[in-house]
């Protein structure tokens, strides 16, 4: 369920970052006391962003949940909902003051996206395709790192020269810091297509996008570190996830949630919960900021996974 | 309320009547007694709420803005539009002896289709890939209304859900309108040649579980949205059958007053579309308008006047 490097379900921050929606910047008006963070400055704004995001203390461990449902979209048909959904990310970010640059935060990450039975709300281990009849296996999303890449890439608030980096995206609006309404539009070679793509097609196309709302008296607080409080939503258009095995067949499918930062892992709903501590542990935890390896995306769990079921078929012969 | 009514581009109005629906006007049991959302009327009154205000007749603005992109397969996704748009509502209480309290929200909305790069308000677009100049023919639906009143308790009897989510202090309401019905552009055997119309719109709606809660307070003070909307090329494009999708992405909350909308929105509201700072009558009648009406008509004019 991820795409490249970057934009994370629930990493919504990053949408400041990466994506631009050419709005001019709204600023509340001014509210006066001297200890009340003025986000008219970009560098106060800038701060809101990582709090955002993670936290302004290094290493913290911080958790995104959402929930919500995917359906399919297939010409000639009304859209279906095949699945209920729920995700979470655990992220902490590595932050740095540059004598230039100023303040600079990378993310390190680990998600999961579960897919559960519309009826019942339970985690589904196979699921029969209605369109192939075949039933298949689930493979939910567990994509282990997700992080800023490369390694040595920070996001800085400011550029070479010290200058202010403009970031369209987050906008003060009376009483809430809004972000959204732009899209991540991801078209790269799929990892599980051949050598050939521009010429016969294949590549990977989806588009994430997400929405963000934070309290204005929250993003004004100098004192929080990062938001308890802000509430999110996320929603994504892809082709078909290669474990549905629909192969050419045409049709999307498209996922809608909302979600909001969670403080700890009792507050996640039990059936998150508990498919977590029984099947991926290790997501309890963010990777550790020195984290070097490559990110996964489902495309390349997927891969791995066919992989070494097709190995192993192959040993057993 | 039929599927029909629950069309159109940014039909925001109705997805709210759909993920929910809420009386009002019962007498509160206790002033202090936050609601209770496994008693009917105090859910009908949660979900009225979340859709508009307790108060009948009070104008609730919803505005929101974000882009709209293309979606062809073999491209990567392009930028075509950004977007601002507003919906102006009221709901008014009525009461059905079986069904109990009940209300009807009515409502207007304008969405405006924004240069890219400039924020200008489109007049004309050229379309990249059919190479042609077309008129851009922004939403303008009015009205867009609940066909029928929600009440308490369904013709069954069944008591009023509230489908919203409680998180912490949050709480919120997230919900999709897939619609596929008869295309009011395209012709008469859709069934066998097809053309129908085929869209998905999604709504969250955010507030604070103490304001919901309080049967005291009328009206949320704050309220934050975001909404899509997966659907077929907009009918003003021209692009016929060429394959391809458009995506509608938008953050957005509830605003006082006409005034608290962004520019060049609250400026095109007062000089293009007056009726549009006030909702429609509680009364009204009329049936609704979407995209695809309002284009055809804008289509139908100056067909017939050439004739």
């Amino acid at each position: 369920m991820k795409m490249q490097n970057r934009f994370v379900p629930g990493m919504l921050a990053a949408l400041a970052v990466l994506l631009s929606s050419q709005s001019p910047l709204a600023l509340a008006a001014g509210g006066g006391k001297s200890k009340l963070l003025d986000l008219s400055i970009p560098d106060e704004l800038f701060k809101v962003q990582i709090k955002a995001s993670c936290s302004t203390v290094s290493g913290k461990a911080t958790l995104y949940w959402w929930s919500g449902r995917m359906y399919s979209r297939v010409p000639g048909e009304k859209d279906r909902l095949l699945f209920n959904v729920h995700g979470m990310n655990t992220r902490r970010c590595e932050i740095k003051t540059d004598p230039k640059k100023g303040l600079c935060w990378r993310s390190v990450s680990r998600e999961v996206m579960f897919y559960l039975d519309p009826e019942t709300n339970t985690i589904l281990r196979e699921w029969k395709n209605p369109w192939t009849g075949e039933t298949v296996p689930v493979l939910h999303v567990a994509n282990d790192p997700v992080n800023l890449q490369p390694t040595s890439r920070f996001i800085c608030a400011r550029d070479e020269e010290g200058k202010p980096v403009v970031r369209d995206g987050m906008m003060v609006k009376d009483d809430v810091v809004l972000e959204g309404g732009a899209a991540a539009r991801l078209f790269y070679k799929n990892p599980l297509a051949g050598e050939y793509q521009d010429y016969v097609g294949g590549m990977y196309h989806a588009m994430e996008f997400g929405t963000t709302a934070i309290p204005l008296a929250s993003a004004r607080n100098a004192a929080i570190t990062d938001f308890n409080d802000s509430v999110i939503s996320w929603g994504r258009i892809s082709r078909w996830i290669p474990w549905m095995k629909m192969g050419d067949r045409e049709g999307l499918v498209i996922f809608h949630t909302a979600g909001m930062r969670l403080d700890n892992f009792a507050q996640l709903p039990e059936v998150v919960r508990n498919e977590i501590d029984l099947n991926y542990p290790q997501y309890r935890e963010p990777p550790p900021l020195d984290d070097p390896r490559p990110n996964e995306t489902s495309w390349t769990v997927f891969k791995k996974y066919v992989d070494s079921k097709r190995a192993g078929d192959g040993q057993r012969k | 309320m039929s599927m029909k009514n629950k069309t159109g581009v940014a039909s925001l109005a109705l997805l709210f009547g759909l993920v929910l629906a809420a009386p009002s006007g019962h007498a509160a049991r206790s002033s202090a007694k936050p609601l209770d959302a496994t008693v009917a009327e105090d859910a009908l009154q949660m979900s009225r709420k979340m859709t508009c205000t307790l108060e009948d007749g009070k104008a609730i603005i919803h505005w929101w803005k974000g882009s709209m992109m293309s979606r062809v397969p073999g491209e990567r996704d392009r930028v075509l539009f950004n977007v601002q748009g507003m919906n102006i509502r009221q709901c008014g209480s009525v009461s059905d002896p079986q069904r109990g309290p009940g209300y009807r929200s009515v409502s207007r909305e304008v969405m405006l289709y924004l240069d890219p790069a400039t924020d200008q308000v489109l007049r004309k677009w050229k379309n990249p890939w059919t190479g042609q100049e077309v008129d851009v023919i922004h939403v303008a639906n009015d009205p867009v209304n609940m066909s029928r009143p929600s009440y308490a308790r369904d013709e069954q009897g069944k008591p009023h859900q509230f489908r919203g989510i409680f998180v912490k202090d949050k709480v919120w309401t997230s919900g999709e309108a897939p619609l596929y019905y008869d295309n009011p552009m395209a012709g008469s055997y859709q069934d066998m040649v097809g053309n129908k119309y085929h869209a998905m719109e999604m709504l969250n709606s955010f507030t604070d579980a103490k304001w919901l809660l309080d049967r005291n307070l009328k009206t949320l003070p704050s309220v934050s949205i975001s909404w899509a909307r997966v659907s077929e090329w907009i009918p003003w494009m021209k692009m016929g059958g060429r394959p391809g999708l458009v995506v509608f992405t938008t953050v957005g909350k509830r605003v006082a007053t006409i005034d608290d909308l962004s520019e060049p929105l609250r400026s095109e509201i007062r000089s293009t579309y007056p009726t549009y700072l006030a909702p429609p009558p509680l009364d009204d009648q009329r049936p609704n308008e979407t995209s695809w009406t309002y284009i055809k008509k804008m289509v139908d004019a100056p067909r017939a006047h050439a004739q």
